[in-house]
């Protein structure tokens, strides 16, 4: 059983840490955290179903619309309603974002109010045994995709110029202006680029839990919780705080109690926040008096 | 002569003036209640994860439409005022107080979720002038102890509670019985008389685990199910999350057939896990008197289809129709001069009424509100969904 929710934990959290890495390629390039990020994850399955079910396209192809789909969503965002506000204090740009979130529920409960489709998985096949334990097909696809990704972001943000660039102008933006750099095209393709991530952890975790509206407030939550606890802005905390809280709610779930589980990521980013708020990997800010 | 003349008439008029007001005042007093129209207010959840409840709604406004198309009652149309509440108790006690205060509803007929009813009861006990029928929420909380303006026309959830574990003991040597639940009060309202239930018969769950709204993995409480060696899993669950539920029991291979309550609908159930064989063993409580492809049944189907001709035909399309009913009898039998006090007095006076629509016949009397105490199961046999007492031998 250990070894099962070990297994089945480090499944969850992968999604949870490629949400949390969307969240947080926004938040370091732009500042801004964003509410809105988990109907970025709805739409992103969202879209997938549109395709298959409107336009009759397969499933590769409805994928690939639904990326898209949301690479323009995530640029318009930025475009036409983060960047008027980029002088504006931070409240505002959250308040946005906040309400860019009850926007996009809105309208696709205006049009899937009722339905919650289901939608087959990505990847069939036989279970694959790991010591004792099952790893389902569908959920092996979820820990690949998050791995390569994650190394993706990793080659990309330390061993290219563009990926340094990226992070010097997130840093210091009027330097990198001044220097020449184009930083409100860098913040929106990263407004993208955010939004591709939450497209793509919805369409890999849909098949597991279905395809409805509010799917993804409770996945921000998540998202919040794996951000604090691997260190708010840290790519590397993302996903270590992604994969580890998927880790403790099976086991709270498996060995404490299974009323305890929704409450894992509550307990998590008030105990973080107490103990350690700039989180595991996380770099310790001191703070003016 | 001419002023006595004169003198009559006024006499008269004044007489004729004095004979038609209190009529009119009684009319004018009854809030929402005018001279061609009864106001009735509905809420559900027609929107969110929940929103399947939206079709008891459509199938209790079907019947206050084909009333309205028959003539009305006593020459009064109903007229539907409805909101949507999705399953929240905050949006179910703005819906119901916008209803009652803003809207001047003569009664109440909505909730389809009991934590939206239970957050609503205060604010009807406060105002007991205001009927309310529920229209799909099954907690037992909501009808016992009586309000007295509260009715409850479907099985409540002990009666749910209890049938579904007297169902599951039949299966044979069967005595290992686990449960997975919601924790909230809905939930609650399923344990506590299923464990009682249990208890009467000499046995204990011997595992229960929880699995709350919204939760996208349920592979720690499965485990922890099927450690247990269950001969039957009761699953006290909404369906996103019995959808996830019976999607991860399939693929921990959790044998145990389960036994859910009447918040499901078997054939949208099947849609929805699009895995056969995770429900190949799943039995809902059954709430209705018969299959809805029966010739039985078939007036019932064509009335909903006729008044919502683009909506899924389930059974929970049906869980709303009993009340409605009930609500077109009292209202026919309280007359022409309609109040709430006689129309209230009119539904406490129903026995055994029985459209032929759900499980059991519907009482009520001023001292029990919960209506329904009688129900069965349904499963899918193949393709075509089958009705049960017992558990089949076929399996």
């Amino acid at each position: 059983m250990l070894v099962q929710l070990l297994v089945s934990g480090i499944a969850v959290g992968s999604v949870y840490a490629l949400v949390a890495l969307g969240m947080t390629i926004l938040y370091r390039s732009t500042t801004v955290v964003n509410f809105c990020h988990g109907e970025f994850f709805m739409l992103g399955a969202f879209g997938v179903v549109v395709a298959q079910q409107l336009l009759g396209w397969s499933y590769g192809v409805s994928i690939v619309f639904a990326l898209v789909l949301l690479l323009a969503v995530g640029v318009l965002t930025e475009r036409v309603l983060i960047r008027p506000l980029r002088n504006a204090p931070f409240v505002t740009l959250a308040m946005m974002t906040v309400a860019l979130s009850y926007l996009l529920k809105g309208v696709s409960r205006f049009f899937y109010g009722r339905e919650v489709v289901p939608l087959p998985p990505l990847l069939a096949g036989e279970p694959i045994e790991l010591g004792g334990a099952v790893l389902f097909a569908q959920d092996a696809l979820i820990v690949g995709f998050t791995a390569v990704v994650v190394a993706g972001f990793f080659v990309f943000f330390q061993r290219t110029q563009l990926g340094k660039v990226i992070q010097a102008a997130s840093q210091a933006p009027r330097g990198a202006s001044l220097v020449g750099i184009n930083v409100p095209l860098l913040r929106n393709a990263m407004w993208g680029v955010g939004a591709v991530m939450g497209a793509a952890a919805g369409i890999l975790i849909a098949p597991n839990t279905l395809v409805y509206p509010d799917m993804g407030g409770h996945m921000l939550i998540r998202a919040f919780a794996a951000m604090c606890l691997g260190g708010f802005g840290s790519f590397p905390g993302a996903v270590l705080g992604g994969v580890t809280l998927g880790v403790l709610e099976n086991l709270v779930g498996g060995f404490v109690s299974s009323a305890l589980v929704e409450i894992t990521a509550y307990l998590v980013i008030v105990a973080v926040l107490v103990l350690r708020p700039q989180g595991i990997l996380g770099e310790g800010r001191s703070v003016r008096a | 002569m001419q002023f006595t003349k004169r003198r009559a008439m006024w006499s008269l008029a004044a007489a004729t003036a004095l004979a038609v007001v209190p009529a009119l005042s009684a009319a004018q007093a009854t809030t929402g209640v005018s001279p061609d129209k009864i106001r009735i207010g509905m809420f559900g959840p027609l929107t969110g994860p929940t929103a399947v409840g939206s079709l008891p709604l459509l199938g209790a406004s079907a019947i206050y439409k084909s009333v309205n198309d028959r003539g009305g009652i006593h020459g009064r149309k109903i007229e539907l005022v409805i909101e949507d509440d999705a399953c929240d108790p905050n949006k179910a006690i703005a819906a119901t107080k916008k209803l009652v205060s803003q809207e001047q509803v003569f009664m109440v007929h909505g909730g389809w979720c009991s934590g939206a009813v239970m957050a609503i009861k205060p604010e009807l006990a406060r105002t007991p002038d205001v009927p309310f029928m529920v229209l799909g929420a099954a907690n037992s909380a909501i009808s016992t102890p009586v309000t007295p303006n509260i009715f409850h026309p479907i099985a409540t959830t002990a009666t749910v509670a209890r049938s579904m574990v007297d169902f599951a003991l039949t299966k044979p040597g069967a005595k290992r019985v686990a449960i997975i639940s919601h924790s909230d009060e809905w939930g609650k309202s399923h344990l506590e008389p299923a464990l009682a239930q249990l208890k009467a018969q000499g046995l204990e769950s011997v595992e229960t685990v929880y699995l709350e709204r919204g939760q996208v993995d349920a592979t720690s409480q499965v485990l922890r199910l099927k450690a247990a060696k269950p001969d039957v899993v009761l699953a006290v669950l909404y369906p996103p999350e019995l959808t996830i539920y019976l999607r991860d029991s399939l693929k921990y291979g959790v044998k145990a057939p389960t036994v859910t309550t009447q918040g499901v609908s078997i054939e949208d159930m099947v849609k929805r896990v699009a895995m056969p064989a995770a429900t190949k063993e799943l039995f809902v409580f059954y709430p209705l008197a018969d299959t809805l492809d029966s010739p039985a049944y078939r007036k019932w189907v064509d009335l909903y289809r006729k008044y919502n001709p683009k909506d899924p035909v389930e059974t929970l399309s049906f869980m709303g129709m009993t009340g409605a009913l009930a609500v077109v009898e009292a209202l026919e039998k309280a007359g022409p001069d309609l109040t709430r006090e006689k129309f209230m007095a009119e539904l406490n006076k129903l026995r055994n009424f029985d459209p032929g629509i759900q499980s059991g016949p519907l009482t009520f009397t001023p001292e029990q509100h919960a209506g329904i105490s009688a129900g069965k199961v349904i499963y899918m046999s193949g393709d075509k969904p089958q009705i049960a007492a017992k558990y089949p031998a076929s399996k």
